[in-house]
């Protein structure tokens, strides 16, 4: 089992292709293309790539438990959570990148 | 047609006469036309050369420089039957004006007009078979009496002509002097207000390219001078130019956009691919790559057709030093746009072998690249990338007009900071 | 310091214009990523795991309170309020957004700062001790052939497009605190027969996949031809480096391949043909660019003398700090003091805005208005009185960054890994903070000495862990992390590349096996003046790897 994932253009965050052809933040809500499903996974790729606004494309292996998506690899895993490192001093958890206005972007 | 022609006998072909020749090319300054005559008549060719000329719009300028340095030099005009008024009259105010005391009219043979132009409306259906009769033809002749002929043609006026040099070896080993090559519009028509020269009395009324009457037509507000000559019909050139055994004619057949970006346009390329199927005794206008030059010198070297030479990355330029004068273009190929060893080359070239033809790049060329091309020697760009030919046209490349390293050949003012920037 | 003159300003502000228009062209569609993608890269813009990095150049490590101010002020009002120091004496940002970086960039050409050259396949930004012009043992002070450098090799038209990144570093003293060996060019301040000072070129060292020493290939070149036989090298590798492994691109990889010897040939037929050129550096320029780096108005200082002994028995932590962290300066009364990056279970090399605020507010009252960044991820303040180090000890403490630690176990190097790196394989950051927190007790530091543990999270070296007494890489093994430990590493004159000692650990391992190391050292060690890497040479790994992982 497979899903998109990029970085959005203007701010770099870390995006899933959703259900509904649009580029979102949460992992949990990325569309999970199925072995037989290269055809569409590949269409959207191409799209997405036409549209220039989600850059850094892969294709992503994961598994489906229960309903919740889980990347195989740790980088991906740091990639939908944002770094495990706590900052110097101000002891906090880092955030992964939100988008900003301009970065919702659909095929 | 005419009679046959008398075998000609070639001048001995001595190789290192043409090579000195085509070396002559980096000796004067780009706009030293005196110096380029000056050194034709005096040392080239003294007493063989002589100048055909149109008497048209911009001919005034290259028989000033003609007077002024050798009055006595034989001017051929060809009358073609089909000259302007304005232009038989011209000829008189200009022989006067100038002095010049050596002017011949030569006319198309009779018999050649009887036969193949009685109705005198060949230019309409055959341009290219009337300027052969009334120019091509009843010029041969005169040819044959000289080892070489001054000609005004210039880089700028058709796209063909983007690798004009000043000095030229025809295939049959005459040599070309053209001392207003790198003159543009703009130099020429200076150069008559400076001289107080008299115009052409059609020039005034829009005529910026003057030939025969049928075939010339006025030229609109930054449209090329030359494209009133044979408006409408696919002909640029009127064979007379086309010395190396015609092979300058065949670009205008290509209907392909032009690609060579050279003296802020894009020309097309009087270059082609050099192909398996190519003789090193008949190629030209071909960029010979560096491997097959080497394996096959001695039988580029003595002919004279005019080659370029092809440098792709770990190809050593050095094995080529001595016989750089061959060449009439140097084309650097990048493979890929991070493949930087073309910059090395070209510095090579321009700096250490004061190699001053044209050096094109070839290749996977970015935008962003082209600035720094230029400052490491090249002169040319071939460049399909549509963007990037905007960018090109348009001349906002991407480019810091500040530099900080002596690149170049043009750098440093003696005595200053070595490494001293200078401003594009 | 140097001050941009009217034409470096305007070559930045230019480069500054041109970026800005490609961003505004990339983000109006004119532009693809593809086309984009090398000319964000030549401006220091990185696309990474989670965001946009941006790397800014501080040229040969050194920087005024003023722009050490502009970093806070980006962090604070661009990025999440803290940077990253790194061991290229740049700074990185995590999280700028795309169309803020023209801003960025503007703000930055505004103190004379800016981001040209700190990635692609060109001249990175030259490096240099980071005590120059300060410290007791320099020749000369070698950042005025480094802004030489940096001015000569900023656009070079020529290598632009080298066959790989290329790194230059500067020493002007004998202790090579520059890790010049590891560059692939390095420069050391050398004297002739007659006295005149010029540079020892070292070529074709680095770390990355395959570490190399680099090799003396001229040991003096005068300052005159330095840019003329720089530009030999470069010319020669740009023409024969090699292009079709981008793993074997690098100079290192040439220089071995063919030889120093074939090389060196190649090198001196060129420098003969550029020699005497136009890029002969005068005296007056060496000079004129000289003048800006004078000493500051050192004030002829009252014989102040600290006891430390005494300072350590009354405040501990204090007598630490002096006895790690000041270097001894070549003017009397005053020192060099090495500000902590990297304070126990801190994310090495990070600042806050408010911590480089206030770093840049002691530079001014008590530096001289001059700060460097170490390459091994640290500040210095070069210039500081003897009678000002408690004020700025006092100072450092408000900040967080007093730690008497400078050279001791948890002053480690790290890169910043697989938390924020495209490239990494492993974390590097979490475990860099696991083995400080071990090792937190300062007499334990103290006990140990000095020992320099360098982590790398991929084969890249970023975090020079082949030049590590103790250098730990991580890479990926069946999906998960796994961590090889080398001995033996030296950045220094004594140049050593580490070797690997036996099978890697996973990370919750990783403390517990230094700590094995470390112990076995401590018991193994002539006296507590042979430090680890002296004991590791002496004892050679046997007693460690059967200390690892027993007698198999």
């Amino acid at each position: 089992m497979e899903i998109l994932t990029g970085n959005e253009l203007t701010s770099g965050g870390t995006v899933y292709l959703d259900a509904s052809g649009t580029w979102v933040e949460s992992l949990a809500a990325a569309r999970v293309f199925s072995n037989e499903e290269t055809a569409e996974r590949d269409a959207a790729l191409a799209a997405t790539k036409a549209g220039g606004r989600v850059i850094s494309l892969e294709i992503e292996e994961v598994t489906l438990e229960q309903g919740v998506i889980t990347p195989k690899r740790l980088r991906e895993r740091i990639r939908a959570a944002g770094p495990t490192a706590p900052l110097t001093l101000k002891g906090e958890i880092y955030d992964r990148q939100h988008l900003g206005e301009d970065g919702h972007v659909s095929i | 047609m005419a009679m046959p022609k008398l075998a000609h006998t070639p001048a001995a072909q001595d190789k290192l006469r043409s090579l000195g020749i085509l070396a002559l090319n980096g000796m004067f300054d780009e706009m030293d036309a005196v110096g380029v005559l000056r050194y034709a008549v005096s040392d080239v060719l003294p007493g063989d050369l002589a100048i055909v000329s149109s008497f048209g719009a911009d001919s005034a300028v290259l028989l000033h420089l003609v007077a002024q340095v050798d009055p006595s030099m034989p001017v051929y005009f060809l009358q073609t039957g089909k000259h302007f008024t304005e232009t038989l009259d011209y000829v008189e105010t200009l022989k006067k004006h100038l002095g010049l005391i050596n002017v011949h009219a030569i006319h198309p043979s009779p018999d050649d007009v009887k036969r193949f132009d009685p109705t005198g409306n060949l230019w309409e259906t055959d341009p290219d078979s009337c300027c052969h009769i009334r120019k091509t033809e009843p010029l041969e002749p005169i040819t044959e009496q000289y080892g070489g002929w001054v000609t005004g043609r210039k880089r700028f006026q058709t796209r063909e002509r983007g690798v004009l040099p000043h000095f030229e070896l025809t295939s049959d080993d005459r040599i070309k002097v053209n001392p207003l090559a790198y003159f543009t519009d703009a130099d020429v028509n200076q150069y008559k207000i400076d001289h107080g020269l008299p115009e052409h009395p059609l020039f005034g009324k829009g005529y910026k390219s003057i030939g025969c009457a049928p075939c010339t037509s006025v030229v609109a507000e930054g449209e090329d001078p030359r494209a009133g000559r044979w408006r409408g019909l696919n002909k640029k050139e009127c064979g007379i130019h086309f010395d190396f055994n015609g092979a300058i004619a065949s670009p205008m057949t290509a209907a392909t956009k032009p690609t060579l970006w050279k003296d802020g346009g894009f020309i097309a390329d009087p270059f082609h691919e050099w192909t398996e199927a190519d003789e090193p005794a008949t190629a030209s206008y071909k960029h010979v790559p560096l491997p097959v030059f080497l394996a096959n010198r001695d039988a580029f070297l003595v002919t004279q057709h005019p080659l370029g030479l092809l440098v792709v990355p770990g190809d050593n330029i050095e094995q080529v030093e001595a016989d750089l004068g061959r060449f009439v273009s140097v084309a650097i190929k990048f493979p890929a746009f991070s493949d930087g060893r073309g910059y090395s080359t070209a510095r090579l070239l321009s700096e250490r072998y004061h190699y001053a033809n044209e050096i094109r790049a070839i290749g996977d060329i970015l935008q962003d690249q082209i600035p720094l091309m230029r400052r490491c020697g090249f002169n040319a760009f071939v460049v399909t990338h549509e963007p990037t030919r905007e960018a090109l046209i348009e001349n906002r490349l991407p480019e810091v007009a500040l530099f900080y390293q002596p690149v170049g050949t043009t750098e440093i003012p003696v005595g200053t900071r070595p490494f001293l920037r200078r401003v594009l | 310091m140097y001050r941009y003159d009217e034409f470096d300003a305007a070559f930045v502000m230019g480069r500054t214009a041109q970026f800005a228009d490609q961003v505004k062209r990339r983000l109006s569609g004119e532009m693809t990523e593809e086309q984009f993608r090398p000319l964000r890269l030549m401006n220091g813009l990185y696309l990474q795991l989670h965001a946009y990095m941006l790397r800014i150049a501080v040229p040969y490590g050194t920087l005024s309170g003023k722009q050490m101010r502009m970093f806070a002020h980006i962090a604070r009002t661009y990025d999440r309020g803290y940077g990253h120091f790194t061991t290229r004496q740049n700074i990185q940002f995590n999280w700028p957004r795309l169309k803020d970086i023209p801003a960025i960039l503007e703000e930055l050409a505004s103190v004379e700062m800016h981001a040209i050259q700190t990635s692609g396949n060109c001249i990175r930004n030259v490096t240099a001790d980071h005590f120059a012009g300060a410290a007791a043992d320099e020749i000369i002070d070698p950042r005025p052939i480094a802004e030489i450098l940096r001015q000569w090799s900023s656009l070079h038209p020529e290598f632009s497009y080298l066959p790989r990144k290329f790194k230059i570093a500067v020493t002007g003293a004998p202790n090579d605190r520059a890790a010049i060996r590891f560059h692939d060019i390095g420069l050391q301040a050398a004297t002739n027969a007659a006295g005149d000072i010029g540079w020892e070129v070292w070529v074709g060292g680095g770390l990355g996949r395959t570490p190399m020493i680099g090799k003396l290939i001229n040991s003096y070149v005068p300052n005159e031809h330095l840019l003329a036989y720089l530009e030999s090298i470069m010319r020669v590798y740009n023409r024969y480096g090699r292009r079709d492994n981008k793993y074997k691109a690098r100079i290192k990889i040439l220089v071995h391949e063919e030889g120093l010897e074939t090389i060196k040939g190649q090198v001196e037929a060129e420098f003969a043909e550029v020699r005497g050129g136009v890029l002969t550096l005068p005296a007056e320029e060496v000079d004129r660019i000289t003048a800006y780096f004078a000493p500051p108005a050192f004030k002829t200082q009252p014989a102040t003398k600290i006891d430390v002994a005494y300072q350590s028995i009354i405040d501990p932590a204090y007598g630490r700090w002096l006895d790690h962290n000041i270097n001894s300066h070549r003017e009397p009364g005053y020192v060099s003091v090495t500000i902590s990056l990297k304070p126990v279970g801190g994310a090495p090399g990070d600042a806050t805005d408010k911590q480089m605020d206030d770093i840049a507010d002691i530079a001014e009252r008590y530096g001289f208005d001059e700060l460097r960044v170490t390459h091994e991820q640290n500040l210095v303040l070069p210039h500081v009185a003897i009678s000002d180090l408690r004020a700025v000890y006092e100072a450092l403490v408000a900040t967080g960054f007093a730690d008497g630690n400078t050279g001791l176990i948890t002053d480690m190097i790290c890169c910043p890994g697989l938390d924020f790196c495209a490239l990494a394989n492993a974390r590097s950051i979490p475990l860099a903070q696991e083995i400080s927190r071990k090792f937190a007790e300062p007499k334990r530091q103290a006990e140990i000495g000095e020992l320099k543990i360098k982590i790398s999270g991929c084969i890249n070296a970023c975090g020079h862990h082949h030049v590590g007494h103790i250098g730990i890489l991580g890479v990926e093994k069946k999906g998960g992390e796994l961590y090889q430990i080398t001995l033996g590493g030296d950045a220094t004159e004594q140049a050593a590349v580490g070797k690997i000692i036996g099978p890697g650990f996973e990370a919750e391992h990783v403390p517990g096996a230094i700590e094995t190391l470390v112990d076995t050292y401590i018991a193994r060690r002539e006296s507590a003046d042979e430090t680890f890497i002296q004991a590791y040479r002496r004892l050679g790994e046997a007693p460690f790897k059967e200390a690892l992982y027993g007698n198999a």
